[in-house]
């Protein structure tokens, strides 16, 4: 079943004839502790990349505080992750729908959606939609009648990654260096202009209305176990079929990938699959084959569903080279504010590039390895983490290749 | 020199946010229209046009990618350089426009028509190689494609 | 006041006290590079990430708040791992400057590399990153952007304490670096204070560039002369000569120093030193010299004592001031004893410069308002010609001055001259701007001036009179028994 792509709609006209804002009328009508109460009950986890129980974040909001914020991190630069692009592109309102009934719900009155820079044509969209949905008194002053203002801000990114990160993204909007913050104070306390914020996911944002609607038990029965609804999953690599699927979380990835993907295109083969963007670690096509896609299963794996950015590696990708890729990637993203990460990171991708050039030796690899392994945990973000995670995991698990380079005999790079 | 259109457009900038730091993104990327670069003489005169320390926007300035700070060609093309894009095929496009174009990463074109630059993730990799010119995105890249595109551009 | 305990230590910490900062009263010792007492919170170096109990991540002391009941290890294998995991880190990029950086023997890299670190480099030198050495970052600075491990702690202290804002930092990752205007130099009269709180060599002072080793210094503490704030103040010296002043934190006078303070060393081994006495437009030594001064004196105490004037001053000591004092009352015995107009006393630039340039302002006044001394505009010039007193504060009054003027610099004047001490030769006792009383100490030395006291105790011997007062330490008797203030 899908619940965010069942229905495209490029206007709000379309939106409302596939029953667009009904959500919102209901939400209007019900106490705001309530919503909360059933996100809460959904078990919705939020599809950035953190996972983290979306009813729990809204309830850390304090009540008795005048000025609130809810923002929506539309920032998408993981590495394989493209499923909030497909969101604004196919239905921005239920995007927009999803803001209002959160910011209905914590109290905020203004909300905020902080587009990546490079997203110009998603972010002329989302102005139409705004304003599309203040012609109609769905946002604005005393939206459908009731006492609730409601105000939605388009603030522009230009070009970090780091600004995916919650506090970072805050950073931003107030025009400084996306550098995140010491927590705590987490921003449910001490958010944007020091105020009570919360920052959800597109995505996130986009499966509220279906709870309101629908109820948060029934959304927790979709899904498996804990692992509750729908995912998008977006899908990249030498398959027949790349692009964005909403499935429900659970289904193995054998059944994904035969009957959804379509198999590797001809003449391709199945090496590694890195199931949730570029910064979990990675599973080779063997395990793969064996894990379903829920939070559980891969973190049973040893991986994480992350943000479902799913890259499908061929064999004939040198994993050294990709492992490069990814090092030289988060190199240039990172911000520089805490030693471990900036150093780290910049000193693994010299080293990938000597193992990948032929010019190291064995004990190089473990090297890289201790490295990516001492900067985790101990910095201000997880962006060393998410170095170190691809790392540990490629070197553990590709060995042989990474000694094929040492040895001068990779087969895949002619090297 | 910051152009009369921006000098016009500023204050209404200004007015769709909180205050003029939270419209500093969007005022660089203003700025940035005019000329596809930001030059040292346009923070020097932002700072004295918003009151705004230079060491704020330049520090600014300076943190994000999609600011250019140099000359770039008329049409600025930005090839992905990240895993998926990688995978299907980014490096012969980048063979592909130093042989068409004579033009390396981080160069300009004699004539000044186009430059090139590597970025990273997109967001649009599912229809990998992805490019972008401008402020335009180009998916499902092939030599063919390419080439047209460039050949289009080039009569403009 | 929350209950924690450190390294099983019970610690009560204060309201509002961060980890590190409660461990530290206790004297419990945190490594640490970003943080600074003066400053916000950065929390960037991860050096000092502690483990607690009941937290799966470390985390760092000098951003977590003590909270009642929290159990933290300094001690732990995981704590030992992270501060060489921290180290290697920043040592990752680091050059190997140490032979030719000035802050060898007191860097921070290298004392915590010594207690926490010491393994094995497995970088070469080679893949470390390059960035711009020695550049001129104002009068008294230079920045060397390798050396720099990003603390920040200088673009605070230009943001937070002297509320300028030159400094930011430029770029992303591994590039970034410091950086100011193009153009703009740090010329806030209290940029040397960032040369002393960057951890490493990378702010450095021009003034003490390639000078001496940091391990040759000697410290004695002394007070600024520069204002009536009299800052508290640590001489680092070697063999007679002074390198560099240093502020010595303090609650109730200074955290910092100024720029225009920290250069006033530089008068004792100044070109413009007074080294000689000058009677008559003959040039001896201080002996001979003094002698000569005696007779002039005695002629003009014989002929006409009325136009004598004595002109105390608030730029010298208590003690010279008394000696010149007692010397006017019983020696001479006049009642012409001036002082300079009063001076308003305040901060005027927010942070440490005085209104009042001068020392000791507050002695003066007091003693002025104990024996009725009047002000040089309360009287009338015309009525002297024979002025004894400090040199530059004379000369504002009485350029044709044909008495006795004492200075540390060379002058032009027509009267008797002859060379005193400065406070960094010998000890001094000052009254601040807030009434605290301190003294310089003796850090330096030479043979061609001495002391004032001890020349009026010598004029006084000449004249067969008495003065309470043979050594400095017989001030302090006099000190107390006056009552001068000391707060």
């Amino acid at each position: 079943m899908k619940i965010i792509l069942e229905k495209e709609a490029f206007d709000i006209e379309t939106y409302i004839k596939n029953g667009g804002y009904m959500a919102l009328k209901k939400a209007i009508a019900m106490n705001p502790d309530n919503i909360i109460e059933e996100v809460k009950k959904s078990n919705l986890r939020g599809r950035g990349g953190a996972g983290f129980p979306t009813g729990l974040k809204w309830s850390f909001i304090p009540k008795n505080v005048k000025d609130k914020y809810l923002v929506c991190n539309s920032d998408e630069s993981e590495p394989g992750t493209f499923k909030d692009r497909e969101i604004i592109n196919k239905n921005p309102h239920m995007l927009i729908e999803g803001m209002i009934i959160a910011g209905y719900a914590i109290g905020a009155n203004q909300g905020y959606i902080y587009i990546r820079g490079e997203f110009i044509k998603e972010a002329r969209i989302l102005e139409k939609a705004i304003i599309e949905a203040n012609k109609k008194n769905l946002l604005g002053d005393k939206i459908l009648n009731s006492n609730f203002n409601f105000k939605i801000r388009l603030v522009r990114g230009a070009g970090a990654y780091i600004c995916g990160e919650e506090t970072a993204l805050l950073e931003s909007i107030l025009g400084k260096r996306g550098h995140p913050r010491l927590k705590p104070p987490f921003p449910a306390i001490k958010g944007l202009y020091d105020k009570p914020t919360v920052i959800n996911n597109v995505e996130t944002l986009a499966t509220i209305p279906y709870i309101v609607i629908n109820g948060g038990e029934k959304y927790s029965k979709i899904g498996v176990g804990k692992s509750a609804g729908t995912k998008l999953f977006s899908v990249s690599g030498p398959v027949k079929k790349p692009g964005v699927y909403e499935i429900e979380l659970g289904m193995p990835f054998k059944d994904f990938f035969e009957n959804y993907l379509g198999n590797m295109k001809e003449g391709e083969n199945l090496k590694a699959v890195i199931v949730g963007g570029s910064s979990v670690p990675v599973l080779t096509a063997d395990e793969a084959m064996s894990v379903n896609l829920d939070y559980e299963s891969l973190q049973k794996a040893g991986t994480m569903l992350g943000s479902g950015g799913m890259i499908i590696i061929p064999e004939r990708q040198c994993m050294v080279e990709a492992l490069y890729i990814l090092a030289r990637f988060y190199h240039h993203e990172s911000c520089g504010q805490c030693a471990p990460c900036r150093e780290g990171t910049g000193w693994i991708e010299k080293q990938l590039k000597k193992i990948l050039a032929g010019n190291a030796k064995s004990k190089d690899i473990d090297d890289a390895y201790e490295i990516a392994n001492n900067m985790m945990g101990k910095t201000i973000c997880p962006l060393a983490d998410a170095l170190a995670m691809p790392v540990m995991s490629f070197i553990t698990k590709f060995r042989n290749e990474f000694e094929s380079h040492i040895e001068g005999k990779c087969k895949l790079c002619q090297r | 020199m910051l152009g009369d259109r921006f000098k016009k457009e500023y204050k209404n900038i200004i007015a769709k946010f909180e205050d003029k730091n939270s419209a500093l993104l969007s005022l660089l990327h203003e700025i940035q229209k005019e000329n596809g670069y930001i030059k040292e003489e346009d923070v020097n005169e932002l700072s004295e046009l918003i009151d705004l320390p230079y060491s704020k926007i330049k520090s600014a300035l300076s943190f994000y990618t999609m600011y250019n700070l140099k000359k770039v060609g008329k049409y600025h093309i930005q090839v992905c350089r990240n895993l998926s894009c990688h995978i299907a095929g980014s490096n012969s496009l980048m063979e592909f426009i130093f042989d068409k174009l004579k033009l390396k990463e981080n160069e300009i074109t004699e004539d000044g028509m186009f430059s090139l630059s590597t970025v990273e993730c997109l967001g649009s990799c599912g229809t990998a190689p992805v490019i972008m010119i401008n402020d335009t995105y180009h998916e499902n890249m092939d030599l063919e494609k390419l080439e047209r595109l460039i050949d289009e551009l080039r009569k403009k | 006041m929350p209950k924690i305990i450190i390294d099983e230590i019970e610690i009560e910490a204060k309201e509002g006290e961060t980890v590190l900062q409660a461990a530290e009263r206790y004297g419990i010792y945190i490594p640490r590079y970003c943080y600074h007492p003066a400053l916000s919170i950065a929390g960037n170096c991860r050096m000092c990430l502690v483990e607690i109990e009941k937290m799966p991540k470390l985390q760092t002391a000098c951003s977590t708040l003590a909270q009642e009941g929290m159990k933290i290890n300094t001690k732990s294998e995981k704590v030992k791992k992270a501060r060489q995991d921290a180290l290697e880190f920043l040592l990752l990029n680091h050059p190997l400057d140490c032979p030719i950086c000035d802050q060898a023997g007191e860097c921070y890299l290298q004392d915590y590399y010594m207690d926490y670190g010491l393994y094995k480099s497995r970088v070469k030198l080679e893949d470390k990153n390059r960035k711009e050495k020695r550049l001129d970052f104002g009068q008294y600075l230079i920045l060397d952007r390798e050396r720099c491990i990003l603390c920040t702690r200088c673009v605070r202290f230009c943001e937070e304490i002297t509320k300028t804002g030159e400094l930011f930092v430029s770029n992303r990752g591994d590039h970034s670096f410091i950086d100011i205007k193009p153009g703009d130099k740090i010329n806030n009269n209290y940029s040397l204070n960032i040369a002393d709180i960057c951890p490493v060599g990378a702010f450095t002072s021009k003034d003490f560039r390639f000078k001496q080793r940091a391990w040759f210094l000697k410290e004695k503490k002394s007070i600024c002369l520069g204002c009536a704030t009299g800052c508290k103040i640590k001489a680092h010296y070697n063999e007679n000569k002074i390198y560099r002043i240093m502020p010595d934190p303090n609650i109730e006078t200074n955290t910092w120093l100024c720029d225009y303070g920290r250069m006033l060393y530089k008068i004792s081994d100044s070109r413009e030193r007074l080294r000689y006495c000058v009677v008559d437009s003959n040039k001896m030594d201080i002996r001979s010299g003094l002698l000569k001064i005696f007779d002039r004196l005695n002629s003009q105490l014989t002929s006409d004592k009325d136009k004598i004037l004595v002109f105390l001053s608030s730029n010298l000591s208590i003690e010279d001031n008394l000696a010149l004092f007692y010397f006017a009352r019983t020696v001479i015995e006049t009642e012409n004893i001036v002082i300079d107009d009063l001076k308003e006393q305040k901060i005027e630039d927010g942070i440490l410069l005085n209104t009042d340039k001068t020392p000791n302002s507050k002695f003066i006044y007091q003693l002025k308002n104990k024996y009725k001394l009047k002000t040089i505009s309360e009287i009338k010039k015309e009525d002297f010609n024979f002025i004894i007193g400090y040199d530059s504060e004379i000369k504002k009054y009485f350029p044709k001055n044909d008495g006795i003027n004492f200075s540390f610099l060379e002058s032009d004047t027509r009267a008797s001259l002859f060379p005193i001490k400065t406070y960094f030769e010998q000890k001094g006792s000052f009254i601040n701007y807030q009434g605290y009383l301190r003294e310089t100490e003796k850090i330096i030395d030479n043979d061609f001036s001495i002391e004032l006291w001890s020349a009026i105790n010598k004029l006084a011997n000449y004249f067969s009179k008495y003065m309470p007062f043979n050594q400095i330490d017989d001030f302090e008797k006099i000190i107390s028994k006056e009552g001068y203030k000391n707060k």
